[in-house]
């Protein structure tokens, strides 16, 4: 691999886990990364001891608030965990022995909430989650550091500021307790630190590392190397001990780029930097988290010029020759964007790297504006996740996934469930109430505000115990709002504090309510009794009606009046009883909408029944706000105009296009021009992401059949990347047929 | 005014600059051995039948009133000679194995077609290609369209064998940005041998174009084996034009086999296929010209 030596790439790679053991998508201890054979017992206690540690710690103190009991456990990791500093690796490891605080102390408290202070709203969460109705998570992994003032304080000056403003005013208990957990988190990251630097002094090959840990341990950064470091340890800790996740390695070139000039000027050589970045970047690679970790380019300065620089060029041009996928990157994009710099990202996605997405700057800052955020706080929204956004110092939570075809079933069949038969709790006429469309449509809006009523109720319930759970000292000390307010993130301390629901399969709605319309009410060739038995039969015995529904042109990609139209008035409505609504009064924040689907595609789908849009039970469903399942039949531009006719800053949440280009499509000067076009086009017409997958059918054919010779080829899949080979065989299909349909 | 359509391409990259819808209008005065696009030749309009794509729904024989489709013991069996091109079967079939190419437009039918990718036009600097078959055999309508397409802001394009009368491109140079002008053959010989016909109108054409200061990108597909010879010669007939603002060497490809099948057609198409090094060869001749 360019950059990095090959005996040290063979160590790093193998520096979190075994890889060789492990090959797959979705695996818990792929999330918990543990090697701790790669640890001498010299340098700390057994995950063993220092589990046994937190829990005799924590016993002792039971009668302590939360966040100081968890920043008690959390200096015990950091004080105890095994090191190790490696001449092969400019980052040190640390044993991470499985987020040993979500295994303890924060698993015990989401226990208390779910069984004992809110039985019944565990029980209708899990209730919805096996029925495929909603699947709602509580949120830990949707935040990102004001990154910012860690470069700017460190960890040191990050305590010091906490220390002051504690003692600026008389406290409260409760306020107390928040500092207190800050110091006590902060302490501790100073203190492990400190123990790596005395193990790379130690440590032949590692004085570079030990001259940078020196200073970290006092002082903020002051090099591109230190500050990978910084944020290296920062990620690590939070992630993997804190109970965090980091979900965004920052405006990588805004913050970084003040770094290179210094060193530049200094007389480190650019070549010096690139290669420190390369070993960052390789980090997450060895890490390989299936979700990967995003890092995010460009966008605008508050002032509204471009953030692009040379520090972004670089970025992508080191990435770019390592040939990784992970972590993965999005583009803001605005007006201003240098066009080199597009035709830079478009063209290494046509070249296959898919870990690419663009997130459209004006559309996000539209929507966070309708939030409430100043423009120029909007200008500077992080990219929280796959797509996700907010204003920097906020945070948000949204693992919420409703299924837009559930409400469909429970209208179809006077309230039940249409694969269990079990009644949802809210009745519906028989069939034979419905007597025009609307008095249908009608009805399945109210069972789609049913589900919605029960999910921000469900979620309200136990967001009001996010801190009790999980406070996040660490997380709460990079955000001024909440020293200012003497509040944990998790509690209303954010600058923002929304909850978003996501709506998944907006393209199979759409695409069956159009079929409803059109062949039972208008063309009266089906009639709604029929329509379901076939529905409930799984068609079974009726495959050319089946066929007919499939192939019937009217499908939301294609920039057809009548699907179209559902896809914008469900989002309209979605909006309207969603966006702005209270969530729990504890955080004090408002819901938003969003659409995308994570992998609910594939893992409610079973729960899901036949659709009137010829999809069987079972089936995948469809993906974010794109066509369902090989319907995107008109090509990209009828997919882009289908999915802007939506208005992506109402929502306030993300709605992402993905979508399949043929490589021949992409070839030459012609083919980089034309995705340009469409990007721009997308952007100007409001829409809000936007991925290109660029593959052919036969390529995913030969790489299914022979997964050896392929295997680099990358796809992306709902948000994130993955290589071909490490899906399942039915989701190769599902991508098999999407690029059959190309056109 | 009408005219027979074969296909409607939207997100053409390969047609000229940018993001570009093409019409494929029916009807070639050419037969050249490597055409890939067969369904555009006759001026009739012409059923495809996609053995592989058959599902034996048996649709289509409910739909024919011409008796064209039969389902016998081993499936589907399609009569061509029955079939009048009506198109019925195309709607029926379950398995979309069938395909009408050719269907009678009007001007005002295509307009909002073409018009709806118009912002990627304005975004990608593209716009929308005639092509065909010869689209200039409809000159009057290819004229009107055209018009239509200035008049509502978009650029446009003329892809053409040139095989056509003067005042067929006297009608459409007004309303056309671009010509993207197909040269197979400098040699009249070799010329008739890959096309059927010889190609005096087709050089007279070019130059009247250029002498008019229209702007020509030449469009030469290379096939091995048969116009191999011809690719210098046409290189030194572009040193003599003004007006040349690029040229587009287009490899040669063979996917074109199964529609040959589905049409019931001959196929006449070459196997060679040029190589890397040969296209890089050919292209070198052009120099700063060449366009990818």
């Amino acid at each position: 691999m360019q950059y990095i030596r090959p005996q040290d790439e063979e160590y790093i790679m193998k520096k979190y886990y075994d890889r060789d053991s492990f090959q797959g998508l979705v695996h818990r201890r792929n999330r918990f990364v543990r090697n701790d054979a790669l640890f001498s017992p010299e340098t700390g206690k057994s995950g063993e001891e220092i589990y046994a540690l937190i829990e005799k710690t924590d016993a002792e103190n039971a009668d302590l608030p939360h966040a100081i009991r968890k920043s008690l456990a959390f200096e015990i990791v950091l004080k105890n965990t095994r090191l190790r500093v490696d001449p092969r690796d400019p980052f040190p490891a640390i044993c991470m022995i499985d987020r040993p605080l979500d295994k303890t102390v924060i698993a015990k408290w989401r226990r208390e909430v779910f069984e004992e202070i809110l039985p019944e709203t565990g029980k209708k969460r899990a209730h919805f989650e096996a029925r495929g109705i909603a699947t709602m998570w509580p949120d830990y992994d949707h935040s990102v550091p004001v990154w910012e003032r860690i470069f700017s304080l460190g960890f040191a000056g990050l305590l010091s500021e906490s220390e002051r403003i504690r003692r600026e005013k008389e406290r409260s208990a409760e306020e107390d307790a928040f500092f207190e957990s800050v110091r006590i988190t902060y302490e501790a990251l100073l203190m492990l630190v400190r123990r790596l630097c005395a193990l790379a002094e130690k440590t032949e090959g590692c004085e570079k590392m030990a001259k940078a840990l020196k200073n970290l341990s006092t002082s903020a950064p002051d090099s591109f190397y230190e500050a990978l470091l910084i944020s290296y340890i920062y990620f690590m800790v939070s992630e993997h001990i804190q109970g965090l996740q980091v979900r965004s390695l920052s405006n990588f070139d805004r913050l970084y780029l003040p770094f290179y000039e210094k060193d530049l000027a200094r007389g480190v050589s650019e070549a010096q930097i690139r290669t420190d970045l390369a070993y960052f970047l390789l980090q997450f690679t060895a890490i390989g988290n299936y979700w990967n970790q995003p890092v995010y380019l460009g966008g605008e300065k508050a002032d509204g010029t471009t953030e692009y620089s040379e520090m972004s060029y670089l970025f992508l041009d080191v990435y770019d020759k390592m040939g990784i996928y992970n972590p993965k990157i999005q583009i803001k994009v605005a007006e201003s964007t240098p066009a080199p710099f597009l035709d830079k990202c478009l063209d290494m996605i046509r070249r296959g790297h898919n870990c690419i997405v663009f997130v459209c700057d004006a559309t996000m800052r539209r929507a966070l504006m309708r939030r409430g955020a100043t423009e120029e706080e909007a200008r500077l929204c992080h990219v929280t996740g796959c797509y996700e956004y907010s204003v920097q110092g906020s945070f948000g939570s949204g693992m919420n996934y409703v299924n837009l075809l559930k409400p469909l079933e429970y209208t179809l069949h006077e309230g039940k469930d249409g694969v269990t038969g079990e009644f949802c709790g809210k009745r519906s006429p028989a069939l034979s109430a419905y007597e025009s469309f609307d008095t249908f449509y009608t009805e399945y809006k109210r069972n789609l505000l049913y589900v919605i009523d029960n999910v921000i109720e469900t979620v309200n319930a136990y967001e009001a115990y996010h801190e009790y759970v999980n406070p996040q000292p660490m997380l709460s000390a990079t955000f001024p709002s909440c020293l200012e307010k003497g509040r944990d993130a998790m509690k209303g301390g954010a600058l923002e504090n929304g909850t978003q629901m996501n709506f998944g399969f907006l393209a199979d709605i759409a695409d069956s309510l159009a079929m409803i319309k059109k062949y039972v009410y208008d063309k009266k060739e089906i009639s709604l009794d029929a329509l379901v038995r076939m529905l409930d039969e799984d068609f079974e015995g009726n495959e050319k009606t089946r066929l007919r529904l499939l192939r019937d042109p009217d499908k939301y990609g294609n920039n057809r009046d009548l699907p179209d139209f559902f896809a914008k008035d469900i989002a309209d409505f979605c909006t309207q009883n969603v966006s702005g609504r209270k969530n729990t009064e504890v955080r004090g924040g408002i819901w938003s909408c969003g659409f995308h689907v994570a992998r609910m595609s594939y893992t409610q789908a079973p729960m899901t029944a036949s659709s009137p849009n010829g999809r069987r039970k079972g089936e995948e469903l469809s993906k974010n706000a794109s066509a369902s399942m090989g319907q995107s039949r008109s090509g990209a531009t009828a997919a882009i105009l289908s999915v802007t006719k939506m208005d992506a800053s109402s929502f306030c949440g993300d709605a992402c296009l993905d979508f399949a280009l043929h490589p021949t499509a992409v070839q030459g000067e012609d083919g980089l021009a034309a995705m340009r076009g469409l990007l721009l086009t997308f952007m100007r017409r409001g829409g809000h992401a936007i991925h290109m997958n660029v593959f052919s059918a036969d390529t995913l054919r030969e790489a299914q059949k022979d997964p050896e010779k392929y295997r680099d080829l990358q796809i992306r899949v709902c948000g994130w990347n993955v290589l071909f080979n490490n899906i399942t065989k039915e989701e190769q299909d599902g991508f098999i047929r999407q690029a059959e349909a190309l056109v | 005014m009408r005219a027979s359509v074969f296909e409607i391409k939207r997100f053409a990259v390969h047609d000229g600059d940018g993001i570009r819808t093409t019409v494929f209008l029916k009807g070639c005065p050419l037969k050249c051995v490597w055409c890939h696009n067969p369904e555009g030749i006759s001026a009739k309009p012409m059923l495809a039948y996609f053995a592989h794509k058959c599902i034996g729904c048996g649709e289509c024989v409910n739909s024919c009133l011409q008796n064209a489709h039969k389902m016998g013991e081993n499936g589907h069996i399609f009569k061509r000679e029955s079939c009048i091109g009506c198109g019925a079967c195309e709607d029926a079939c379950l398995g979309e194995a069938l395909t009408l190419y050719g269907k009678e437009t009007t001007v005002e039918e295509l307009l909002p077609k073409l018009l709806e990718d118009k912002e990627f036009y304005e975004s990608s600097g593209g716009g929308v290609t005639l092509s065909g078959g010869e689209c200039l055999l409809h000159a009057d309508f290819c004229a009107a369209l055209l018009r239509a397409l200035k008049e509502n802001g978009v650029r446009t394009a003329v892809d053409t064998c040139g095989f056509v009368s003067r005042e067929a491109f006297d009608k459409v140079i007004p309303y056309t940005d671009v010509f993207l002008y197909d040269i197979k053959a400098i040699d009249p010989a070799v010329h008739k041998r890959c096309t059927g016909v010889e190609n005096g109108l087709i050089l007279d054409n070019l130059r009247y174009l250029d002498s008019l200061g229209k702007k020509i990108e030449i469009r030469i597909p290379y096939v091995p084996g048969y116009n191999d010879g011809e690719i210098g010669k046409i290189a030194d007939l572009v040193k003599t034009l003004s007006s040349v603002t690029g040229v587009r060497v287009l490899k040669y490809h063979n996917y074109a086999r199964s529609k040959y099948e589905a049409l019931g057609m001959e196929n006449t198409l070459p196997e060679a296929l040029p190589t890397d090094a040969q296209m890089a060869a050919a292209e070198a001749l052009f120099g700063d010209l060449i366009r990818k």
